[in-house]
Order: structure tokens, then sequence, then C-alpha cells
């Protein structure tokens, strides 16, 4: 298959400072893609540079095969995206916001733009003006605005920014659709890793203008492959005594409770066995994480580079 | 061509969405209004009809002009001019035009200083708006480039001048006719030129004065979208643009001991100084001269616009 998005060695300096550092990676059609990375990693940076709003300094960026660089009209044709805030014009409504950007490119129908406005829920405030709009309407009407064309790479820069959890919930699964109903490349950046690994079939991770890793998010059967499991039990020496020697995995302590990386099927038959043992248990809970460990082991705890 | 014109239609549309647009027009209008109703009810001169017998009205007139510039030796010569002028109407056989809408049209060409200012206002905006609102990230991710969308731009600047002129010639005529009334669709007036007196066709006289104002509007509005596009402020870029307007007669008179004072542009910018009874700032100075030096001046403008516009980072607003 060939990518929808290809990064090629991309670099970017903005006076002396070297913002973005030799970054590459690929993005294929139907999959979301999450870019995620803490205040001020060049997530932002970036996304201006796949959208032509800022010079690559080196390397290319390739989308359908198209070279922004080079054949920036043919390579930007079928893209949508989000850069910040979607600011549009305040003085206008909401649908005239939109008529202007259809304008802008050949064949976006009026019923196409109703159809928009009716994915993105804005049917009832689209005649009014947009100065008026509340932070999440603006969000929407950003999407809706990016969505006019059919793009078949949608990049979305913090697209959550601003939205009630009901809106996430919404944009997550209109992303969703998107990419697997209509084959789009979605790129949706973000500082919270909470936030997008719901949506994202791969993550990327970029701290100081660097891509750090790029890792799969796991779906929900390989998800309980790699359990984090607290066990809260008492007396807690004898229960770790039991774990190590009749699961031979290694045992790490936090607090009252003893850690083991597990599988979920595991979970009973340790429940079981500390039970046969007269040890009292009060409390399993796990957490999947491995992803989530990756990005604080990344971030680090002082998170603005 | 279809996308350039969907471009010329949004940029209209913005423009015209705004009401600050829409009071330049009110402004515009009113002053006409006004200036209608002041000769209407103030000014004496030259609105009264002539009778059959004009030609001893006429020099009836003289000799009053004679007698107040007699009797009051600050008066000396004050009407000269319009004494020499009634003399060529009755030399000439010509019965003097009452005032009308034309008269009213060409005495309110200077309002085109107005049209200037305005239209640097517009030219001012028209870009650095972009930045300012933060839309000039969804307007570049289109597919189209930015040297046409910042033709787009430019053009919709000349065209609400181009408006502008064509409302202030016709609510002028208007205003005029109800006034005034009209003397015909081309009547001829007397105007005074190197030579003398001359009889010519109003309308030209009317195109003529429009069209010499456009050459300073022109640049001028050019200089201020040069200006806000390379530093995305549109307020630098009016004050700049008028202050120069204002001040760029007096700095070249300061600097007219120097030779090369004649290539700076205001120096160039009032083709006036090449017609009728006008002369030239500087001696050398030729029509063909202050047109190439203009040209030059425009050239570099665009020039500088459109590199900076294509060229630019949009990073960081
Ligand atoms: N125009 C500029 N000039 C100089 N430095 C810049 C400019 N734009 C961005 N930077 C720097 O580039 C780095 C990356 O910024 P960027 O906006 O890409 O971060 P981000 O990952 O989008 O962060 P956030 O989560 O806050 O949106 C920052 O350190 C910033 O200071
Ligand atoms: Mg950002």
């Amino acid at each position: 298959m060939n990518p929808a998005m290809k990064l090629v060695n991309v670099r970017k300096n903005i006076g002396k400072k070297e913002i973005i550092k030799d970054i590459s990676f690929e993005i294929f059609p139907g999959e979301v893609f999450g870019f995620l990375g803490p205040n001020g990693a060049g997530k932002t940076t970036t996304i201006r540079m796949m959208v032509g709003l800022i010079s690559i300094t080196s390397g290319d960026i390739h989308i359908n095969g198209m070279s922004v660089k080079h054949d920036f009209k043919e390579a930007i044709r079928h893209v949508g995206a989000i850069v910040e805030n979607p600011e549009m014009y305040p003085f206008m409504s909401g649908w005239k916001n939109l008529k202007h950007y259809a304008r802008m490119i050949p064949g976006i129908t009026d019923d196409r733009i109703r159809e928009v406005i009716d994915l993105v829920g804005l049917e009832k405030a689209i005649h009014e003006k947009v100065g008026k709009y509340s932070l999440g309407m603006r969000q929407r009407i950003g999407v809706a605005q990016a969505l006019l064309h059919r793009p078949s790479v949608l990049i979305l820069d913090e697209p959550t920014n601003g939205l009630d959890p009901a809106g996430i919930r919404e944009i997550r699964q209109y992303i969703r659709r998107l990419a697997e109903e209509e084959n789009v490349a979605v790129i949706v950046s973000s500082h919270m890793l909470a936030e997008i690994e719901l949506m994202c079939d791969r993550i990327g991770i970029i701290k100081n203008g660097e891509m750090i890793t790029v890792q799969e998010v796991e779906g929900s059967s390989p998800k309980d492959q790699d359990l984090k499991v607290y066990i809260e039990a008492s007396p807690k020496e004898d229960a770790i005594q039991v774990i190590q020697s009749a699961f031979e995995t290694s045992v790490m302590e936090e607090d009252k409770f003893i850690i083991i990386h597990t599988t979920k099927d595991l979970i009973p038959k340790i429940n079981m066995e500390l039970v046969h043992q007269g040890i009292q248990v009060f409390e399993i809970h796990s957490k999947q994480s491995s992803l989530e460990d990756k990005f604080f082991e990344v971030i680090g705890e002082n998170t603005i580079a | 061509m279809h996308n350039f014109l969907s471009l010329l239609k949004n940029e209209h549309i913005k423009l015209y969405s705004r009401f600050s647009t829409w009071t330049m027009y009110i402004i515009l209008g009113s002053i006409i209004l006004i200036s209608g109703l002041i000769v209407f009810f103030f000014s004496d001169v030259g609105i009264e009809e002539y009778g059959a017998d004009w030609k001893t009205e006429l020099q009836a007139e003289n000799e009053e002009y004679r007698e107040i510039a007699s009797e009051d030796e600050f008066m000396e010569g004050a009407y000269d001019a319009d004494i020499a002028k009634n003399e060529f109407y009755i030399q000439n056989d010509m019965k003097p035009a009452s005032y009308d809408a034309w008269q009213l049209t060409l005495e309110n060409a200077g309002l085109s200083m107005l049209i200037t200012l305005f239209t640097i206002i517009v030219s001012a905006g028209i870009v650095a708006s972009e930045f300012r609102w933060g839309t000039i990230k969804l307007l570049l991710i289109r597919p189209i480039s930015r040297s046409k969308i910042l033709l787009s731009k430019y053009v919709t600047v000349l065209l609400f001048a181009i408006s502008m002129l064509v409302f202030l010639f016709i609510f002028n005529l208007l205003v005029g006719a109800v006034f005034f009334g009209m003397n015909g669709v081309n009547p001829s007036i007397v105007q005074a030129t190197a030579t003398g007196f001359e009889q010519v066709s109003i309308f030209s006289e009317i195109i003529m004065e429009y069209g010499l104002s456009m050459v300073n509007l022109i640049i001028m509005t050019t200089f201020a979208f040069m200006i806000s596009t390379l530093f995305k402020n549109s307020g630098m870029a009016i004050g700049l643009a008028i202050f120069l307007m204002f001040a760029g007669n007096t700095l070249v008179g300061v600097l007219s001991q120097y030779e090369w004072s004649k290539f700076i542009l205001f120096a160039n910018t009032n083709l006036r100084q090449y017609t009728g009874n006008g002369t030239p700032l500087m001696e050398g100075m030729t029509l063909g001269f202050s047109v190439t030096v203009l040209i030059i001046y425009y050239t570099a403008f665009l020039l500088i616009s459109w590199l900076s516009f294509t060229k630019r980072d949009i990073a960081g607003s």
C-alpha cells in the first residue's frame, strides 16, 4: 500500500534554532495517526510544513506521492486541515465562511456543505456570525471546513481543544468513521495521550523536534496481553512469595500494592491461588498502559522542553 | 480563470460584509450632498442665469469687479481672471453656461483625495487583516497559488477605487441635477490655459481631473499594500502612506536644490505639472520622465509585495 503521506528526513530551522530535527514517518490510507508530544515539541511546526504554510529547510513531504515542496497545488488538493485554532471570519455567518472556502476548490455543492454541517452538528447556529460562536462551535466549524472537499488526508492540530466530553466523543467517532468507511488517512496531534489513544491506530511521540518512537496502539485483544496488575493483599510478604513461586514473574512494590506484569487470563488464577493459600485479597485492579509508561518515560516530569 | 473569479468574489464578499466599507460610501455621499447644498444656498457666483442681453450683464459684472478692485488695494488684481474670462465670452460671442450638475462634478473632483484615503485604508487592511484574524492559514492551504491569492486581493483594491470613483461621479451628477439641472449631455466650458482661455468639453475636463488623481491613488494604495504585506500591520501601512502623501511635497520642496530630488516619487506623482497652465517642478522634467519614474516605483512596490507574500513563513500568528 502506498502511504497517503510520507515525511522524509524533514528538518526545519528558524533562525539558528533547529525546531525539527530529521523527522521521517509514513501514514497510510484508512489509518488514524496520533501525533503526540508536550507543548513546544514541534507538532504544529511539522503540520505547518505538511500544508505548505512554512518552508521545509531540508527533506521533503509527499502527499499521495506529490511533493509539497515542488508540486504544492497537487499535493494540497486532497488535504483538509486545521492548524492550531481554526480562525474564521468573525463578521460572517458560519454558512458564509464555509461558502468562502468552498469557492476555492471546484466541485463543492451546497448539498455537500449542508452534509458537512450536519456531520459536525452545527445546523442550528450556521446562520449566526462566527464571532458569536463558542470555542467548541468554532472547533466544529473548523472541522467542517477541513472536510468540505472530501480530503483523502485529514490533518487536525489539537481538534479536541475546547470541546466538552460529548464533543470529544463525537469527534473521535467521526474520525474513526472517516478512516474506516472512507479510507481517509487522519493525523491528529495532541499533548494528551488519554485523549487520542482511543481513536488512533498508531501514535508517534515527538519531543524537542525529534520523533522518539512510533508505536502501534494495541487493539482490544492484544491489549489484554500486557497488563500492569495491582494487588492489595495481606500479609503482603506471603502474597509476594505465593505469586513468585506459582507464576514465576517479577514482582514490584508500590505503597500497599504488589505490582506484576501479566495477561488478563491469569488474574483469576492468581486470585484463586492467593485465596487458596489463605491470604486476604482486598483489591485487584489493572492498568493497560505500556504506551502511557512510554509516554511519561519520554516526556519526563518536566514537560516543557 | 474560473477560480480567479471565485477569489475575486470571495474578496468582495469579505470587503462588503463589513460595515466600515459602507461607511466610506456614506461619508463620501454625505460630503457631495452637503457641497451641493452649500452651493445652492450660500454661493451667489455664477449660479444666476444670464438673460437675453447677457453681454451687458457681463459688462456690468466686470464694472463691478473693477470698482471693488480700485476701491480696496487688497483686492487689486483679485478679479483679473474673472474679468478676462468674461471678456473672452463677449469677444467670442458665447453665452456663459449656467452652473449645473457637470460643474458640480468638476468642482468635486478634488474629493478623489478622499477616495485615495479610503482606498489606502482598504488596501492596507486586505492582507494584514487575514493575519490579524488568523484566517491566513486556512486561506493558504487551498490548491491555489499564493500569487493568485495576492493578485485577487490587489485587483479587489483597484476595483474598490474604481467603484468609489464611479460613485463619486454619478452621485455628483445626481445631486447636481436635482439642485441645478443639467446643460445637455456634454456642455463645454471655458478654462484657463497657459496661453489664455479656451473652450473645452466639460466631460473631457472631468475625465482628465479624475484620471490625474488616479495616478496618485494607484501609487499610494500600492505603497500601502506593500507595507501591509511586508509588516502584516495595517495601521502602520495607513499611517505611513498618509503621512508620505502629505509630507511628500514638502520633502521634495526641501530637497529641490539637489539634482537627484527629481527621482523622488513625490516629485512625479502630480502630473498636472505638465498640463494646461502647470509648470514642471524642475527643469528638465518631462511627462515621459515622470511616467518612467512612476512605473519604476510602481513595479518595485508590486515586486516587494509579491516576494514577501509568496516566500514568507506563515508561523506564529
Ligand atoms: N516563528 C518561530 N520562531 C522561533 N521559534 C519558533 C517559531 N515557531 C515555533 N517556534 C518554536 O518551535 C518549537 C515548537 O513549536 P510548536 O508550535 O511546533 O510546538 P507544538 O508541539 O505544536 O506545541 P503545543 O502543544 O504547545 O501546540 C517551540 O519551541 C517554539 O518556541
Ligand atoms: Mg501546537
